[in-house]
């Protein structure tokens, strides 16, 4: 059995009824601003964010780096949408600052057949607090790890590669806190490599917009089934709107696979509302249904997440799933 | 033994990494799943379907 690795948004007004590379153009050059970071706009901003355009996705990475890096002045990367300077050293929920650290960059196939080998690039912190994190200690801790080297981590991604890996996946913690890095990474590699994004798909609109195009599969999880549990397990408002707005906008712009990790006594709560609304929303789309939780990091403070899952709780999301339809993906 | 989490290995550092968690039934969970570990797990136990699907060469690996 394998583990899966457990891994809002006024910010979207700004994207409503605009073209997502207007609105993002309006807020990065409001964001560069702040920063006096014109010189931003010097460079082409208008083909950095289409990327329909002739220009090559490691071009339009690195273009559009230099804008989320500007938007670290007043970050809303993710639904929290806290608008703090994370380039003068405020922090918000996630507490991370303007650097980037990895806490663990290797080849794995832990991961969907589809997608392994795949040369995994994990990011140190995240904006949400999942007290059942398997990886609870450098996801919680951008600190944790050690400076981001992109030409060192390209390298190694390429050699990843030449040695058979299938995909590159740039993963947490969670990488949207770290969208100036993480595109810096997609700068540094080669165009037609297959790149996974793996998120908690907690992100906004923003955030989006820099991403779109910048990966062939996104990979997210839909944990919670109710805001409730979401809350409660992992302190995090509105979560199901959210999440819902983040995985219809990535259906459209990209492959996309859901995942959920089963645990013990949320098949009702959980499990069962996921799998009736992607079936609804999102049918035929890749679903990961995964059984291996493991009662990691703080999960003892709460009774339900002490032990692993049942082999009839198992069971009974299996026909769940099959009830619904849905297409399961090992 | 599983590292101290902050203390991870990164990038080019540090030897690869693996956890395991040895349930009472037998059951074996993995995280972070090496090439190579999955290769070790495979000898352990040939019949785990899962495992042998994520330990075959990497030009052998499932679409």
């Amino acid at each position: 059995m394998i583990c899966s690795t457990i891994s809002g948004l006024p910010g979207v007004n700004a994207f409503k009824g605009t073209a997502p590379g207007f609105g993002l153009r309006r807020e990065a050059k409001r964001h560069a601003a702040l920063v006096g970071a014109d010189e931003v706009f010097k460079s082409g901003v208008a083909a950095a964010l289409c990327h329909r355009s002739p220009k090559s996705r490691a071009f339009l990475a690195r273009e559009r780096a230099r804008i989320a890096r500007a938007m670290l002045a007043d970050c809303r990367f993710c639904a929290h949408d806290c608008g703090v300077n994370r380039l003068v050293g405020e922090a918000g929920l996630c507490h991370a600052g303007a650097e980037t650290r990895i806490f663990m960059a290797q080849a794995e196939v832990s991961d969907e057949l589809e997608l392994i080998p795949t040369f995994a690039i994990a990011l140190s912190g995240c904006d949400l607090r999942c007290d059942f994190c398997i990886t609870g200690g450098p996801s919680w801790n951008p600190r944790a790890g050690e400076p981001v080297r992109v030409e060192i981590l390209a390298g190694q991604a390429r050699a990843a590669l030449a040695d058979g890996a299938r995909t590159i996946m740039i993963l947490g913690g969670e990488p949207t806190i770290h969208l100036p890095a993480a595109l810096e990474i997609v700068a540094a590699l080669p165009d037609d490599a297959k790149l996974v994004w793996k998120t908690n798909a907690h992100g906004s609109a923003q955030a989006r917009a820099l991403l779109d195009g910048m990966f062939d599969v996104w990979l997210a999880d839909f944990k919670f089934g109710n805001d409730a549990c979401a809350q409660r397990l992992a302190k995090v408002p509105d979560y199901v709107r959210v999440v819902r707005e983040n995985l219809l906008w990535a259906n459209e712009h990209s492959e996309l696979m859901v995942r959920h990790l089963l645990m013990p006594g949320h098949v009702e709560c959980c499990w069962q509302p996921v799998a009736e609304w992607l079936a609804a929303e999102l049918p035929g789309v890749k679903v990961n249904l995964r059984s291996g939780f493991w009662p990691a990091w703080h999960s003892a403070r709460h009774s339900d997440l002490r032990r692993t899952v049942a082999n009839s709780e198992s069971e009974q999301a299996g026909r769940i799933a099959r009830n619904c339809g849905l297409n399961l993906v090992e | 033994m599983k590292p101290d989490a902050n203390d991870k290995p990164a990038a080019g550092k540090h030897p690869l990494t693996s956890e395991l968690l040895l349930l009472p039934d037998g059951r074996i969970l993995v995280h972070n799943l090496t090439p190579a570990f999955a290769g070790l797990l495979k000898e352990l136990n040939p019949d785990d379907e899962q495992i042998r699907l994520r330990s075959l060469p990497s030009t052998e690996h499932p679409t």
